[in-house]
């Protein structure tokens, strides 16, 4: 029987189902340089806990960095600063004291371009893993078989998991991309893009993906593509020159937004 | 609001609302040449407004295919869907009043063949009024002026109060000499027709105002056609 899904206009602080929403990652007056160009402007921002968070505005807006802050990518290049408070669980991810290894661990990230490693489909999960913990093979292949299973990619490579990941589709590419990052078991995903690089029917497969992950993920998405972030999100934030210019629910974002900014760039009216 | 990137996109939705306003029109018309050829017993007017429906409907028909066009092509957002929604809305609204210009006419052929009967005063006051809440209703929408939509909204109960008291005339009539009541029904559905148009027009307010703010407005309002119960206290 196919489950039925209630169509619940998700609200801040509650659950489609009722269960109390909890903020898996609390932004608050967010700062970001590259070098002296500032990226990002006093940024507050709630992401409920295994919801998807859809970030829209145009290029150079600052979605994308904003992604990168919250798993701290940045921290590899010396003249990137961020300021403010970046709080996962309640802890400071920007703050010295928070290992890096960590949050890496906890917040998996997906970009606009597949990137598998040039190795078989297997490794390029494993690889993952074993960056992070040493199992036995029994145990590896478990958790490859699951990363791939959550990613939907199982059935379609379980015969060929020798084989160069380099040979698959761009969409599966991207889904194995995504096996990559569950394979650690993150909490939280965060997708740059994703689809960009694909055609509409691996677009289609990725999104039905998003929405089976939510379950178990926090996801936030950056994406140019509207109607992708009204289908698959529940909460949307609009940004635009670095700052967040309204956040809230999708269906109110798309339907009727509060401020004429997001009006005029949901309807095409700037660019 | 400014313009959107695509020049082609405000000219399919400038085209949408020139379509509903001369649609609205031709239906103001409509209203007003059904009641003249009642009120002058001329069988042969009215013939031309009952062929004139036509036209309505077929506008009606071109406003749902550029609406599903746009729905399909242009994937609106925001305040472009509701008005796209509610062009739909609006098409079909007015195209009620068409159908009920042209069963007025119907009627007035009914009577024309029938025994005149005393002049009913309060018809002519009831459509002047259904027809000056449709023109108004229009402006409103030309304008997308939600303010004065919701006034078109608020004196629908005046006609519904037209209404209720022309009712209880006729009834009178009938009583009093039923060899009117055949010619007294067909008034008597003239004026229910003429304030189902009030009813339209307040739906056309309602969706100006949706258009306008992205909800319905709120606030019960007043009804007086009290036809089918008594008043409140």
């Amino acid at each position: 029987m196919s489950e039925i899904r209630l169509a619940v206009m998700p609200t801040a602080g509650t659950a489609g189902s009722g269960e109390a929403v909890v903020n898996k990652l609390v932004a608050r007056k967010l700062g970001f340089h590259y070098g002296d160009t500032q990226a990002l402007r006093d940024v507050s921002i709630d992401i409920p806990e295994r919801r998807v968070t859809a970030l829209i505005g145009p290029s150079g807006c600052g979605k994308s960095t904003l992604l990168r802050v919250f798993n701290r990518i940045y921290a590899i290049y010396p003249k990137q600063v961020a300021s403010g408070e970046a709080m996962l669980d309640g802890e400071n991810i920007l703050g010295p004291k928070y290992p890096l290894s960590r949050l890496r661990s906890k917040v998996g990230m997906v970009f606009q371009k597949p990137v598998p490693f040039p190795m078989s489909i297997y490794e390029n999960v494993a690889y993952a893993i074993r960056h992070h913990e040493s199992l036995p093979r029994a145990q590896m292949d478990e958790r490859v078989e699951e990363a791939l299973q959550q990613a939907a990619l199982w059935t379609e490579v379980k015969d060929k998991l020798k084989r160069s990941a380099l040979g698959l589709s761009g969409g599966q590419q991207q889904r194995l991309c995504i096996a990559r990052a569950i394979a650690l078991r993150p909490e939280v995903l965060l997708l740059d893009e994703p689809t960009s690089a694909l055609d509409p029917i691996a677009t289609g497969r990725i999104e039905q993906l998003v929405a089976d992950l939510k379950a178990r993920y926090t996801i936030v998405i950056v994406t140019h593509n509207m109607q992708q972030a009204a289908r698959c999100s529940d909460f949307t934030g609009f940004m635009y020159l670095g700052e967040l210019i309204e956040h809230g629910a999708t269906d109110k974002m798309f339907t009727n937004p509060g401020k004429q900014q997001t009006e005029d760039y949901i309807t095409g009216r700037f660019g | 609001m400014t313009d959107h990137i695509s020049k082609e996109y405000d000219d399919e939705l400038t085209r949408l609302t020139r379509e509903i306003l001369r649609m609205g029109e031709m239906a103001a018309v409509q209203l007003d040449a059904g009641m003249d050829a009642l009120e002058n017993r001329d069988s042969q007017a009215a013939r031309t407004v009952i062929a004139a429906d036509h036209s309505i409907d077929a506008i009606e028909l071109e406003v749902g295919h550029d609406v599903v066009r746009l729905l399909a092509l242009r994937q609106p957002m925001a305040r472009d869907l509701r008005e796209i929604l509610a062009a739909l809305r609006i098409a079909s609204d007015i195209e009620r009043i068409g159908d009920y210009a042209a069963n007025a006419a119907k009627r007035s052929i009914a009577l024309n063949e029938s025994p005149a009967i005393a002049p009913v005063p309060g018809l002519n006051a009831l459509a002047r009024l259904a027809t000056e809440l449709l023109r108004e209703v229009l402006v409103a929408y030309r304008d997308r002026d939600a303010e004065r939509a919701l006034a078109v909204r608020v004196r629908d109960a005046e006609l519904d109060a037209m209404y209720t008291s022309l009712f209880r005339e006729l009834l009178t009539y009938m009583a009093e000499d039923p060899r009117s009541i055949s010619s007294s029904i067909h008034v008597l559905f003239i004026a229910k027709n003429l304030e189902r148009v009030g009813d339209h027009a307040t739906n056309i307010a309602e969706n100006i105002w949706f258009i306008v703010h992205g909800h319905p407005p709120g606030d019960e309002r007043e009804k007086r056609d009290y036809t089918t119960g008594p008043a409140r206290s």
